[in-house]
């Protein structure tokens, strides 16, 4: 059952990776404004 | 021969004046084509669907104050060379804005970048202060069509900005730790169907523990703290149950997880906070929203005023603020006297509707006395100021009302109360069950006490009410309905007494042609002498028909107007002034008029009299079905005005309602009074659009303000109606009952669930996997349920 704790450590890791880079984006501001940056894509910049 | 309606349509397509001359239903030949492109596809519905299609306003002021000293020490921002304000434009709305405002750079040398929030309708601005001023940017955006306005909540912003961020990173953590720890369970619960090693077991239990107690005691905080507040307090709140189940739950499983027997709960227990920080973030999504929109309008007073120098005569722009008594303003055409004084120089007319309520124009002169907030209509005047801020009649409104509203006792939620009660029961269970199963076997007290606390556990009954809420509040927004908080929401739902303003609320707030004695004819030679004054009542002859080229034009304030069209020469005035100029004015015409609760103009050609044209505040068509509707709801609809008692009675008949029940003459402050009064007996709701009842507002159970209202009232009023259609107010009743119906749905199913849980755990028969589907399961239904709701559903 090596394996599985194996599994584990990995899977908790990467959750832990998840969490750090959802609160990066968080504290960066990227989820502050959800309406603009959509309709601002289909801008052409020229 | 009497009432005819000849009020110019807009243009069907792009709803611009139709030029005098063209008939039909459009402004140009373009309009008419996409029109009918558009028909022929049988996508007629678009102009259903069109927000309000006015035209791009540009309001085409100097926006100088943007460039005062004193303005950018508060709103700007310096950074090296370059400088940084938040702006508040208006009538942002689709992509096509965000394109037009971001690309200004491009247009505007100086201007370094613009990034627009469309959701807060609100633009950062970046400029190079050395080769461009703020006022040219604002101006470039006013061109636009979109007016600027200060922005004037930044410490505030700032400080939602890092509570929202805040409870995201919650809801994150709490979702990570959720998925995890489910996972983990699975294995788990499979494990005890199909056999599991007890060491494999072991190890998850305390990977379960380790993912959720950090997990769920940081996400958890803001419950953990509104419930200790509350206990501080001595008030019953939701969360102290929830924390209550919270706290036992990690606290029992960290100790049967330490002992290796007995259940854990961890599962259970991340799926409720996650589900609970995620109502709760959609409920401070919807009332930012709200606020902001608010906001906008709040903005729109103006804070500046024009100062005349004593000396040089020249005036020169200043802040409010800085006036003081004894000082000189001028106030030119369509402004709003920001002070409190008495006219030193020119004639004019003022409409007083917003302060007063009174629908009529009020003629001043030389030493008549003004009032901040309202609006000098037709010559520039210069007023010496005598109070200023504060002090003026305004100022002391507007303190009243926030005496009133410090005075609003804050309800009591539903839920609250039902919290109490559960947070009771459920310990007086939770130490029966202890003691009950203790005498059989002492092991399984704790164990069963434990679980019971665990599953009611009020998951579904914390989601009732911020459910339902968000969906309504998410759908009558849609609908223009602002509501504030959910706190309103419940204020509004039960029926009682219903107080509504005439002037501008049950009317549409200005002067118009409704009814005409006499030769038709000379409606368009009435309007041409007009065209050229800005008094309301030549608005109104003007709105009413089309004007041909008039001249030698002299206006006699406070009399009427003369002037020559082609050969003829026209009289349009007061009876009493026409018939001294010569005319003999028709006495049955005036009477009638008079006693209809209209204003009679005579209008005479070459010194006979030809025509009296009844003026008055026109009722909106859709208030008498709005009334209608109140009343089939249970409300008690009376009118509260503070125009002439003769006008209310006529306006009160037309509408189907009680004479008794309908007031004129009211002040301001009797309003405030009345509703006071009236709140003995049960809700009052108070229904405005002035700053004359804006206190009555603030002192009624809700308060609501109509579209165009002032913006003291859009403050003290719990709802605001975007929409210009006052049948939103019986939407909003409605809603508003729908909403507390849901919240009741949603409560019963939760309770019911926990009835059941409560019941499994007390007899011993709860199993952490039955605890782990319900909890989902009831919380679904309530989801379910709300969004089910036929609140501020469309009708069509």
């Amino acid at each position: 059952m090596i394996a599985m704790y194996l599994v584990l450590a990995l899977a908790l890791g990467g959750a832990t990776v998840a969490v750090l880079a959802f609160a990066w984006s968080v504290r960066s501001g990227q989820l502050d404004d959800v309406d603009t940056p959509p309709r601002r894509i289909l801008l052409d910049d020229k | 021969m009497n009432a005819i309606a000849l009020a110019p349509q807009p243009c069907t397509h792009c709803q611009l004046p139709i030029p005098a001359g063209r008939s039909g239903e459009f402004c140009c030949a373009g309009c008419e084509v996409v029109y009918a492109a558009i028909a022929k596809h049988g996508l007629e519905r678009f102009y259903e669907l069109r927000e309000a299609g006015a035209p791009a306003r540009t309001s085409e002021r100097s926006y100088s104050e943007l460039d005062d000293p004193a303005f950018e020490r508060v709103h700007v921002r310096r950074v090296g060379a370059t400088a940084t304000a938040a702006l508040l434009l208006e009538d942002l709305r689709c992509t096509a804005c965000v394109w037009l405002v971001e690309s200004a750079p491009k247009c505007l040398p100086g201007l370094l970048d613009v990034r627009l929030d469309i959701g807060r309708s609100r633009a950062e601005v970046t400029w190079d202060p050395a080769t461009c001023k703020l006022s040219q940017i604002a101006q470039h955006l006013d061109r636009l069509g979109h007016a600027v306005h200060p922005y004037r909540g930044i410490d505030r912003d700032r400080q939602h900005r890092l509570e929202d961020r805040l409870l995201l990173s919650k809801i994150g953590v709490a979702g990570a730790a959720l998925g995890n720890v489910m996972l983990l369970g699975i294995g788990l619960y499979a494990g005890l169907f199909q056999g599991m090693a007890s060491g494999d077991a072991t190890v998850f239990r305390w990977a379960s523990m380790l993912v959720a107690v950090p997990a769920l005691g940081y996400a958890a905080t803001p419950f953990f703290r509104t419930a200790i507040g509350a206990l501080r307090a001595r008030r019953l709140h939701l969360d102290l149950p929830l924390s209550i189940g919270i706290v036992a739950g990690l606290g029992w499983g960290t100790a049967n997880t330490v002992r290796g027997v007995g259940e854990i709960y961890f599962d259970s227990l991340s799926m409720l906070v996650f589900l609970l920080l995620v109502a709760r973030w959609i409920v401070v999504r919807h009332q930012r929203r709200a606020s902001t929109a608010a906001e906008l309008l709040l903005a729109l007073t103006p804070s500046r005023a024009h100062r005349v120098d004593p000396v040089t005569g020249a005036a020169t722009d200043v802040p409010i603020e800085a006036l003081v008594p004894d000082d000189v303003v001028e106030v030119r055409i369509g402004e709003t006297i920001p002070v409190d004084g008495i006219v030193s120089r020119g004639d004019s007319a003022v409409d007083v509707g917003l302060l007063t309520g009174e629908s009529k124009p009020i003629d001043v002169a030389f030493g008549s006395v003004v009032h901040a907030g309202t609006v000098n209509v037709v010559g520039p005047l210069e007023v010496l100021v005598t109070s200023v801020g504060e002090a003026t009649r305004v100022g002391a409104l507007v303190a009243s009302i926030e005496a009133f509203a410090s005075r609003r006792a804050p309800i009591q939620r539903l839920v609250d109360r039902i919290a109490g009660r559960f947070v009771v029961i459920v310990t007086l269970a939770a130490i029966a069950t202890f003691v009950g199963w203790s005498m059989i076997s002492p092991a399984l007290g704790a164990e069963h006490a434990m679980a019971l606390l665990v599953v009611t556990c009020p998951c579904a009954l914390a989601l009732a009410t911020p459910l339902a809420v968000a969906v309504a509040l998410g759908r009558a927004a849609r609908r223009g309905v602002l509501i504030k908080g959910a706190d309103a929401l419940e204020r509004l739902a039960t029926p009682g007494v219903m107080f509504i303003d005439k002037t501008g609320t049950l009317t549409e707030g200005r002067l118009a042609v409704v009814s005409w004695r006499g030769d038709l004819d000379a409606a368009q030679l009435a309007s041409s002498v007009e065209a050229g004054s800005n008094h309301p009542i030549a608005r109104a002859f003007v709105r009413h028909a089309a004007a041909a080229p008039a001249r030698d034009v002299r206006e006699q304030l406070g009399h009427g107007i003369v002037g020559h069209v082609g050969t003829r020469r026209i009289l349009v005035g007061r009876p009493a002034w026409v018939a001294a100029q010569g005319a003999v004015v028709p006495e049955r015409w005036v009477s009638e008029l008079a006693a209809a609760g209209e204003t009679p103009i005579a209008i005479a050609v070459d010194g006979r009299c030809v025509a009296v044209a009844g003026l008055a505040d026109p009722i909106r068509s859709e208030a008498a079905s709005a009334i209608r509707r109140l009343e089939a709801l249970g409300w008690d609809v009376r009118i509260m005005s503070g125009d002439d008692d003769r006008v209310v009675q006529v306006v009160a008949l037309e509408l189907g309602l009680e004479p008794q029940a309908c007031h004129g003459g009211v002040t301001p402050e009797g309003k405030a009074a009345a509703v006071f009064a009236a709140r003995q007996f049960g809700p009052v709701v108070m229904v405005g659009d002035g700053v004359n009842d804006a206190a009555a507002m603030a002192a009624a159970s809700a308060g609501i303000a109509v579209s165009g209202s002032a913006e003291v009232a859009i403050e003290a009023a719990d709802v605001y109606l975007r929409t210009p259609s006052i049948g939103a107010i019986a939407d909003t009743a409605a809603g508003a009952r729908e909403t507390l119906a849901t919240i009741r749905r949603n409560l019963r199913c939760s309770l019911a669930y926990n009835l059941l849980a409560g019941t499994l755990a007390v007899t011993g028969l709860v199993h952490p996997l039955v605890a782990a589907i319900m909890m989902p399961f009831s919380s679904a239904t309530v989801l379910a349920s709300s969004l089910r709701s036929r609140a501020f559903r469309s009708s069509k």
